[in-house]
């Protein structure tokens, strides 16, 4: 009996429900950050509040959500029908993060600091971001992914550039100007769009039909 | 009377032009696939879309926008009947007879029997939402203030306690979501809050950007974790249309589970949500043999898709007549609005009549092409659910960025969708439910005004709130529920109801 009282004491400072651990110190932190970053706005008075007001009032509310959760997390355990995932898979969030920054950093020059990065505008960056994120998950095949990136860019260049008209960058300067002078901005996106369905079809029609037994079983697994 | 009819009829008139019926198939077709879709949900797709809308008339692109919402509610119901998955969260209560009925042979009936309960109690709501519409209206001339304040205050209390899991969960994420609409200038003084001294959050954080990545992003990154089979129904679908016995069943819980649908539908805080649970929890208590219900039982579908959709519809009334969005696509329908330069609120009816009687009427229109859609189109549905999902996340995530940078053509838009997409996924994680705090970020920057407004008029005294009576009795309610919901008693029911 006596040997056991450690291992009690122990569970008792052990938190019981450690996802509601995590959340609390989200919360206190988010408040304790929030309510630093509004030390210089003026709360004002009840009768003329200030830009401060709202803000530190809600991170107030926010720490104290986020310290009776930490409370709760050594007190109630975890209800067993909660969605419970151990593992925190890495992969997913990386390759679509990727993706999406990819596509912001390349679709228009952007300078950070006194880096310039050159636009590749839409005809580039879009099958590029398009790969990046479908290789998220390890079933990803090259092949499928190619066809799908190209065809789905030359839709919505289509979408929203030519039916739509918004303005969004199809390619850099540079290689728009070694068109012949006498083309328009729409000839040349619907020629860059053609070229890119194209690429898609022909993307498309290479793709290997079950000649290993690898995409047999993957093309079953999806059926 | 008449005055409703000729309502009616400009909103007809209106609905019906050659435009306005193609943006209202174009909207229902859209909303279907992305409904039939799981992972895909409204939210995000609306978000996307609205820099599509840009070009058209502002009738034309909210009657598409709407055609999307509620289209989804059909789609969903689709893939919960034959796969077994909840296409969209409303209709993960018809996944349990619905799929029942689809094993048994009956996917058809089943199809039909939700085609036409939501058909009728689309028809319903839209009498409902221009029957209403004028009285609200008025009402809300008299709404100062003080009861904006407390009827958004009500309304986020219901959200709290419509949340899934802890209460105290939800209240801290729709803190949250208040305090996120704080970033950028301050509407009275203009100092700069959060803003780290970078330009583009000097205007505050875009909606669309943290719905997208709160709700497009962070739903792919949650089911890449998933590894989900779909389990697509290979018996046959069975003849679409019910039989004499199915209707005779189906007829109570369908008038049932429209006035529940449209009565929660009306409440701000997304009520609407709660509307199919209710019903089915309403039909197995009614029902003679209870037992049949999660085999297969036709009032367990018909009940809680009329609710539905009855809900999906009625959400509009807050959003037209008092100008407060009720969840998130309603603060997206607001995003459209303040694009074309339309003051969402009692004004609308007003000054922009043919806008809110042609939006009621195409949504009538809308339900109707709906179920022409779907029933006929089943098949090429069933076919669409067999693209792999490694192929179709991509897609989504490139469409998302597409998007959202078309809305204001800035790369930090397109980055703000990656950041919050990874937040979202990290509250999906800590069993944060992200719901609440998109409403409270909605209301956010309204709440703030009025009661800064209320206080101006009340020389700071925070009883003004309890002297108005309309706005005491809003702020009762709001206690009452909340207490409610913290009874050991309604906590544990509330957790059968959202686990069943």
């Amino acid at each position: 009996m006596s040997h056991d009282e450690p291992q009690a004491e122990m569970a008792r400072l052990r938190a019981r429900n450690p996802v509601n651990l995590a959340g609390g110190l989200l919360l206190v932190a988010l408040g304790g950050l929030a309510f630093w970053l509004a030390r210089d706005l003026d709360p004002g008075t009840p009768r003329e509040m200030g830009p401060g007001m709202m803000p530190r009032w809600l991170a107030v509310g926010v720490a104290l959500c986020g310290l009776a959760l930490l409370i709760s997390a050594f007190l109630v355990p975890r209800a067993v029908n909660e969605e419970g995932e151990q593992t925190l898979p890495l992969r997913g969030p990386f390759f679509v993060v990727a993706a999406i920054l990819v596509f912001a950093a390349t679709i228009r020059p952007l300078s950070i600091g006194d880096v310039i990065l050159p636009g590749l505008g839409l005809a580039a960056s879009g099958p590029l971001s398009l790969l990046i994120a479908g290789y998220a998950t390890p079933e990803a095949r090259l092949r499928d992914l190619l066809a799908l990136s190209f065809g789905l860019t030359a839709f919505c260049m289509a979408l929203f550039g030519d039916l739509l008209n918004q303005p969004i960058p199809i390619m850099p300067r540079a290689l728009a100007d070694m068109f012949p002078p006498g083309w328009s901005e729409k000839a040349i996106l619907r020629a860059t769009t053609a070229l890119l369905a194209a690429v898609a079809v022909a993307a498309f029609l290479m793709r290997p039909r079950n000649s290993s037994d690898q995409d047999v079983s993957a093309s079953m697994r999806d059926e | 009377m008449s005055d409703f009819l000729a309502n009616l009829g400009l909103g007809f008139s209106v609905a019906l032009t050659l435009q306005n019926l193609g943006l209202a198939f174009l909207g229902c077709m859209v909303g279907t696939l992305i409904g039939v879709l799981p992972g895909v949900g409204p939210i995000a797709t609306i978000a996307m879309l609205l820099p599509v809308t840009y070009g058209f008339e502002p009738v034309g692109a909210l009657i598409m926008l709407a055609g999307i919402y509620y289209g989804a509610q059909y789609g969903g119901s689709t893939t919960a009947i034959l796969v077994n998955i909840p296409g969209e969260a409303t209709s993960v209560v018809t996944t349990l007879d619905g799929h029942q009925m689809a094993r048994q042979g009956r996917a058809g009936v089943a199809l039909g029997i939700a085609a036409i309960a939501s058909f009728f109690a689309g028809t319903v709501a839209t009498l409902l939402i221009a029957a209403l519409g004028r009285p609200l209206t008025n009402v809300a001339l008299v709404f100062g203030p003080e009861e904006y304040f407390s009827l958004m205050v009500m309304g986020l209390v219901f959200a709290v306690v419509l949340a899934r899991g802890s209460i105290l969960k939800a209240i801290a994420m729709v803190m949250t979501g208040i305090l996120l609409s704080t970033i950028g200038a301050d509407g009275e003084t203009g100092a700069q809050r959060f803003t780290f001294d970078y330009d583009f959050l000097s205007d505050g954080l875009d909606f669309a950007v943290l719905a997208m990545g709160v709700f497009g992003i962070a739903e792919i990154l949650r089911n890449l974790g998933l590894t989900q089979s779909r389990d697509v129904v290979h018996k046959p679908i069975g003849r679409l249309l019910p039989g004499r016995e199915d209707f005779g069943q189906a007829v109570a819980p369908v008038l049932r589970g429209t006035a529940i649908g449209a009565a929660l539908g009306i409440l701000p805080g997304n009520g609407a949500v709660l509307g199919p649970f209710a019903s089915y929890t309403v039909e197995k208590r009614l029902a003679k043999d209870p037992r049949r219900f999660g085999r297969g039982a036709i009032e367990g579908v018909a009940g809680p898709e009329a609710a539905n959709n009855a809900g999906a519809q009625t959400s509009f009334i807050p959003l037209l007549t008092l100008g407060i969005p009720p969840n998130a696509v309603m603060a997206l329908m607001v995003g459209a609005m303040t694009l074309h330069e339309i003051i969402p609120g009692p004004q609308v009816m007003t000054r922009n009549p043919d806008l809110f009687w042609g939006m009621i009427a195409s949504m009538w229109i809308g339900n109707l092409m709906l179920v022409v859609i779907n029933l006929p189109l089943v098949g090429l549905w069933v076919r669409l659910l067999k693209v792999p999902y490694r192929l179709l996340f991509p897609a989504i995530v490139l469409f998302c960025c597409i998007g959202i940078y078309s809305i204001n053509r800035t790369p930090t838009d397109v980055m703000l969708i990656g950041f919050f997409g990874l937040v979202g996924y990290a509250l999906i994680r800590l069993d944060f439910e992200p719901a609440p705090l998109l409403l409270g970020f909605v209301l956010g920057r309204l709440m703030e005004e009025y009661l800064r407004r209320s206080l101006v008029f009340s020389r700071g005294d925070f009883a003004t709130f309890l002297e108005h009576p309309i706005s005491a009795a809003l702020l009762a309610v709001a206690a009452i529920m909340l207490g409610l919901a913290l009874l050991p008693s309604v906590r544990r029911g509330r957790k059968d109801v959202f686990t069943e």
